[in-house]
């Protein structure tokens, strides 16, 4: 396979994160070829936020973390870009407001059609409603994923990942 | 109640006038009246006048005038030093791991897929056309359906650092890996197989000792397969003996078609030049070749590969042969050893198998508790029992034959004379003496040369005509060339083929071909020694010992080319045992020592004790005496003490 070949192969990011009660949030960010294979992974130390941050950004203050801090930081850190950030949880969708790559989150297979939506691998995607091209361009690439692609599985890798680097430590406090 | 109204005291402060105020009556908290009891309170009065004098100063009509305001415009505006403060956003540090780039090769030509095996077929996604879509059953009954359990690949114990933890922790599981997308595998293997290539992908030591039939040589080059398109390996060495070079380049073809491998074959310049090739990622060599090509090399310049495979590591069990110290010296960075018998007469040759490893160090002895612990670790072995639950069964079954008069009569006198010929020799009596015995009459129970009769041809012919009738095949064993030859000619109306040492390499594999694909073939005679390991021959549902090996696990080998993956019905095995000679003898001795090791040890493993038969136990076959003043005296080996 070529280099340029390489380069217009799709590829999937997935940002997930741990909780560790003690010390705080580890996020993680798993960029896969678009058979799942993997090609780059970054996570960030633990982040803890304090009782200020706890109070002022109250029920925001999840969203902020993940999306704005670990989600954009990783984003800016990983060398081989992903063209699809999936996540887990629609409230993270706010992260495509802080960088330039489609952000989309799963969702249940729409009961007739839905423009919004769009099919990738065995899963449905919902896309921010701001950026309403998002989808367009994923739907390009997105025949590069076989049908059978489970796009959940990736997760469970990141969860497995981001738990090891909380045994070990390495994974002091940011 | 007058106690309390004399304790009521008087709240007094001083106004703002300097006059005492009374603001009531108040009561001390230690005195406070019993529920229902009245309290009278008496109250004073106290006049608040006061008198004053009003002099005559000037100022009373001063007072009176309304004062003299002049408003003036003042600057409400205030400057106020207030202080901001924005959130700090948290400092987040990064780890990052990135994965080799994955190699990719040309696929060869398209082929048929072998009939033997179930393809893989993956789910079927549903077509987007077909939204809005009812409920699917599952739905309806309101349960998920369970999910095929993925294999994920797990960090081995000893990776230490946290970037090899995470480079396996973050691979996909292998049935996403290989069924159907980036990497095609043509048949889907087992759960066990899953679970066995992912054991090896991510070792650097490992001893794949499944029971024979389980598919040692799929999940090897599966593994191989995996590390060599993840960027993990780049030069492979496979070892493997001198038969098998045919099975091993078939399955290549069959699990890994667009992996380039080549043998190494030819004059010794070809063979250097072939371990020093570039771009090749698997090389296959046998050990007699392996070991003469390593000593032509200077010492220290033998390439390195990345990973050495051996299979049927028992080979090296010796750990002081030529064989053994050739394949320590291999220069490698993972060292992984395949074998259905790990242990074949005594617990040291696992040590051998640990030292090539590198698990423990050269020329180390560990103890029994230690090779044990150092099992869990290294060693993956499973049994057809444990993972084959749905396997067609092996039906077991002795023919005990009664010698024809003419071989009974060639039987015993030869027994007879060999005997008085040993018991001549006294104390100068070696085993090979008496296993030379062994042999002859063995030899006899197979077939007299001189009248030509044999009560086992007279039982496989009829056994066939019905295999035969019935479109079956059938392999047959025995431990001679030469009752193999012999019984070409008599099976020629079944189609035999032959298969032993005397069959030159090349045309070996056209033979299996033939015997599996040519309806008119129903019989395939081999030796133990060639055909017993390594061969695929599921698609045989007979398989006949015509004579018997010394050692039960070889003859299970031997069994266990057709009883394996893949079998679609029983495999029916058939021991022809001559009653009242040497076949008898030695067969109750071998089974004796299988029950005792199974009610030992369990089923399935020897860690202990060797199935073969031992020079004490070669002697007991006959009772030999020699003569001892008047009497006589047994002579031979004593036995070794119950353990």
């Amino acid at each position: 396979m070529s280099g340029k070949d390489a380069q217009d192969q799709f590829r999937l990011g997935f940002l997930a994160a741990v909780e560790d009660t003690e010390r705080g949030v580890v996020g993680g960010l798993l960029v896969t070829n678009r058979f799942g294979r993997p090609l780059e992974f970054q996570c960030t130390t633990p982040v803890k936020p304090n009782r200020t941050q706890q109070i002022l950004y109250g029920p925001t203050l999840r969203p902020y973390l993940l999306a704005e801090v670990i989600g954009r930081t990783l984003l800016d850190k990983v060398s081989v870009k992903p063209h699809l950030v999936l996540i887990e949880a629609d409230e993270l969708l706010d992260l495509r407001t802080h960088v330039d790559i489609p952000v989309a989150s799963f969702v249940a297979k729409p009961a007739r059609d839905d423009e919004t939506i769009l099919r990738v691998g065995q899963q449905w995607l919902a896309f921010h409603l701001e950026f309403a091209a998002d989808r367009a361009a994923v739907q390009k690439r997105a025949g590069q994923v076989p049908d059978t692609a489970d796009l959940k599985e990736p997760f469970e890798r990141i969860r497995e990942a981001l738990t090891e680097t909380l045994k070990g430590p390495a994974a002091r406090s940011a | 109640m007058d106690d309390v109204t004399e304790r009521v005291d008087r709240l007094v402060t001083r106004s703002v006038t300097g006059d005492d105020v009374v603001r009531g009556p108040h009561f001390t908290s230690d005195v406070l009246p019993v529920t229902g009891d009245e309290i009278t309170v008496d109250c004073e009065s106290t006049n608040l006048s006061v008198s004053t004098d009003v002099y005559a100063a000037g100022l009373n009509s001063a007072l009176q005038r309304w004062s003299k305001a002049e408003p003036q415009s003042v600057s409400l505006h205030v400057v106020v030093n207030a202080s901001g403060w924005k959130p700090p956003k948290p400092k987040v540090l990064t780890f990052g791991l990135t994965f080799p780039e994955a190699v990719t090769f040309l696929p060869s030509a398209e082929k048929k897929p072998d009939e033997d095996l179930r393809p893989i077929v993956p789910p079927k996604p549903e077509p987007e056309s077909a939204i809005p879509a009812g409920p699917t059953e599952a739905e309806l009954l309101g349960v998920e359906m369970p999910k095929k359990p993925l294999t994920r690949i797990k960090p081995p114990k000893d990776s230490l650092s946290l970037e090899d933890r995470l480079f396996y922790l973050l691979q996909p599981p292998l049935q996403t890996w290989l069924a159907g997308q980036e990497l095609i595998i043509p048949f889907e293997p087992f759960p066990y197989q899953y679970e066995g290539i992912g054991w090896l992908f991510s070792r650097s030591s490992a001893l794949l000792a499944d029971e024979m039939g389980l598919g040692k040589t799929m999940q090897t080059i599966t593994a191989i397969r995996l590390l060599v398109r993840g960027g993990q390996a780049r030069r492979v060495l496979l070892v493997c003996p001198k038969p098998l070079l045919p099975n091993w380049q078939r399955e290549f073809r069959t699990w890994a078609e667009e992996l380039p491998f080549v043998v190494v074959e030819g004059d010794t310049d070809r063979r250097k030049l072939t371990y020093t090739m570039p771009g090749v990622p698997v090389l296959i060599a046998n050990y007699e070749s392996l070991v003469r090509d390593f000593a032509a090399f200077e010492e220290g310049t033998f390439p390195k590969f990345d990973l050495v495979v051996l299979d049927e590591a028992q080979r090296i069990k010796n750990r002081t042969s030529r064989t053994a110290e050739t394949m320590r010296a291999l220069p490698r960075r993972r060292s992984w050893a395949l074998t259905g018998t790990p242990i074949e007469n005594r617990p040291e040759e696992l040590g051998a198998l640990y030292e090539f490893i590198e698990v423990v160090p050269p020329n180390a002895t560990p103890d029994l508790k230690q090779l044990q612990t150092l099992a869990k670790e290294f060693i993956l072995r499973r049994t057809k029992d444990l993972v084959m639950k749905d396997m067609p069964p092996r039906l077991d079954r002795d023919e005990i034959l009664e010698l024809s008069p003419g071989q009974r009569y060639a039987y015993d006198q030869a027994e007879k004379e060999g005997i008085v010929h040993l018991n001549e020799l006294g104390d100068q009596i070696s085993v090979q003496h008496v296993f030379e015995l062994v042999l002859r009459l063995k030899q006899i129970t197979n077939w007299d040369p001189l009248t030509n009769e044999s009560t086992k041809l007279d039982r496989l012919d009829a056994d066939m005509e019905e295999i035969a009738a019935s479109g079956g095949k059938a392999i047959l064993f025995s431990q001679w060339t030469k009752t193999i030859d012999w019984l070409a000619s008599r099976m020629e109306p079944y189609g035999a083929l032959v298969y032993h040492g005397g069959v030159p390499t090349k045309q070996r594999e056209p033979i299996l071909d033939q015997f599996k694909h040519d309806p008119d073939k129903h019989i395939l005679l081999m030796s133990y020694g060639t055909g017993a390991v390594g061969l695929n021959l599921q698609f045989a549902g007979y398989v006949f010992l015509y004579d018997r090996w010394w050692n039960p696990a070889i003859e299970d080998q031997a069994i266990n080319r057709a009883h394996r993956i893949g079998c679609k019905s029983q495999v029916i095995v058939t021991r022809f045992i001559c009653k009242d000679t040497i076949e008898e003898r030695i067969d109750r001795v071998l089974r004796e020592k299988r029950e005792l090791f199974a009610t030992i040890l369990g089923e399935g493993d020897n860690l202990n004790r060797s199935l073969s038969l031992n020079a004490s136990e070669i002697f007991g076959l006959f009772e030999l005496k020699a003569r001892h003043g008047k009497g006589t005296r047994t002579i031979g080996p004593k036995p070794p003490e119950a353990a």
